[in-house]
């Protein structure tokens, strides 16, 4: 008899510890002011629903069903933030922007460090050597680890830059000013800006003039002091590039006339990127500086400068590739738009139109 | 299956929406008579209302912040309780819900007998 009743006796003190631990739980995640007065309504509630209990099964509940009511009640930081008004980094207003800033950061930012890293992992020897001379996992692990302080500096920048923004929204609603006559035109992806046109227009013909005056002959600078001649390979890109221009210049003036893409201007497109691009990986691979002679200059000293120009030159070579094989990827992209879009999109377009 | 536990998730949802407002109501006619947390709990689940203790409590906080409800700690079987009622600005505020209510209710009912 004295047995069970120091059985039950300890049982009770054990569940009457359970439940000041679960109330000592929860106090911890409320605020000061509020503490003792939602503790001891929580605490009240609780024992109103254990006496009930108890008063259905004629006994006292024992430490297993007391731990089943507490669970039931659910876990003692979630019970104390019911009670706390509810709070957010960055509240449902702004967190549309935010996405979109991130995906932004994300694809402007992270994306091309990654490309070039690849591109000159794969293309630059010295660049490899200098980071993969420990073996391809080590230079892995160095890049990722590079990459993965870059995007906690930009996203983490981003996030802090929105609260902050957030907490002067909930100050002043400044997003509630809003006028929808300032909202932007509707937009046609498959409309070309006559503006962005006339730009190119304009940007090719100076260039012309410019590259024709100057960049006709090899001497690139002839003065007293200095003198830099290209090599002979330089006819080519000259010619090269200057055809380029004209045709640049005769795509931006169609595209004035006719401001719509067509799958056919879109594939010319795709054609001269691909032909600018090729040219300029081909031209800083050429070593082009084939002679700088200088008044005070020695000799031996004139060749070190030009190898260390042309290569330096070189070393943009898988910067240059990578960043034309994104041009590439946009232009093959517009080319898979303009051939699937709907007929209704491609309003203003005369559809038997070549050009 | 994934169908199914999407559709109960979705009403469950709904439901839980759809009874957010009305429990707000149900509170503040429960509480045109004084009661503590407790009985005013089992008053609204044998009304057919259940709703837990971690939704009730910080609702009634809530309610009391904003002057609809006033509370006072008092003893009661050898235990301190904390007994809420509604307070004048209560009395019309739920007053106005319950018009607004019947006007929903009679919106509603209109909708599905024309549908």
């Amino acid at each position: 008899m004295s047995k069970t009743s120091s059985r039950d006796s300890s049982s009770s003190r054990n569940s009457t510890e359970l439940l000041d631990r679960y109330l000592q739980a929860v106090r911890f995640w409320l605020p000061k002011a509020q503490q003792q007065d939602i503790i001891a309504e929580l605490s009240e509630d609780l024992h109103s629903q254990i006496e009930e209990k108890e008063t259905a099964l004629g006994r006292s509940l024992n430490e297993a069903e007391i731990e089943a009511i507490l669970k039931q009640r659910g876990r003692p930081v979630l019970v104390a933030n019911r009670y706390l008004p509810q709070r957010s980094l960055i509240g449902p207003v702004l967190f549309p922007i935010y996405c979109f800033v991130m995906k932004v950061v994300a694809l402007c930012y992270l994306v091309p460090w990654v490309l070039v890293w690849i591109g000159m992992m794969s293309l630059s020897s010295s660049y490899r050597a200098q980071h993969a001379s420990s073996g391809w996992f080590a230079a892995i692990v160095s890049g990722w680890s590079a990459l993965w302080l870059t995007a906690f500096l930009a996203l983490g920048t981003v996030t802090i830059v929105f609260s902050v923004l957030e907490y002067l929204e909930t100050q002043s609603g400044f997003l509630e000013n809003w006028n929808p006559r300032k909202l932007p035109p509707v937009r046609d992806p498959h409309q070309i800006p006559r503006s962005g046109s006339v730009v190119e227009l304009v940007a090719n013909v100076v260039f012309e003039i410019w590259w024709i005056g100057n960049m006709s002959t090899r001497v690139l600078l002839n003065r007293p002091e200095i003198r830099i001649v290209l090599s002979p390979v330089w006819r080519y890109f000259f010619w090269s590039f200057l055809l380029l221009a004209l045709v640049n210049a005769a795509l931006a003036g169609v595209n004035f006339a006719r401001p719509y893409w067509t799958v056919l201007r879109a594939s010319f497109r795709l054609v001269t990127d691909c032909t600018a691009a090729a040219l300029f990986c081909w031209m800083v691979k050429a070593a082009l500086i084939a002679e700088i002679t200088g008044a005070n200059i020695s000799a031996a000293r004139t060749v070190e400068i030009t190898n260390v120009i042309n290569l330096a030159m070189a070393r943009a070579f898988p910067i240059l590739l990578v960043a034309g094989v994104v041009i590439l990827l946009v232009d093959a992209y517009r080319i898979f738009r303009v051939k699937n879009a709907a007929p209704a999109q491609l309003k203003g377009q005369v559809p038997a139109a070549v050009l | 299956m994934a169908t199914g536990t999407k559709s109960s998730e979705v009403l469950e949802n709904l439901r839980m929406e759809l009874r957010r407002g009305c429990l707000i109501v149900a509170v503040l006619a429960q509480l045109r008579s004084e009661q503590y947390g407790y009985t005013l709990r089992k008053a609204l689940a044998n009304d057919g209302l259940a709703i837990d203790e971690g939704t009730l409590y910080p609702l009634l906080r809530r309610l009391e912040t904003q002057g609809l409800l006033v509370s006072q700690w008092r003893e009661e079987d050898k235990r301190n309780k904390r007994f809420y009622r509604l307070s004048g600005e209560g009395e019309s505020i739920l007053k106005q819900l319950l018009a607004e209510w019947e006007s929903i209710n009679a919106s509603l009912n209109k909708i599905l007998q024309e549908a």
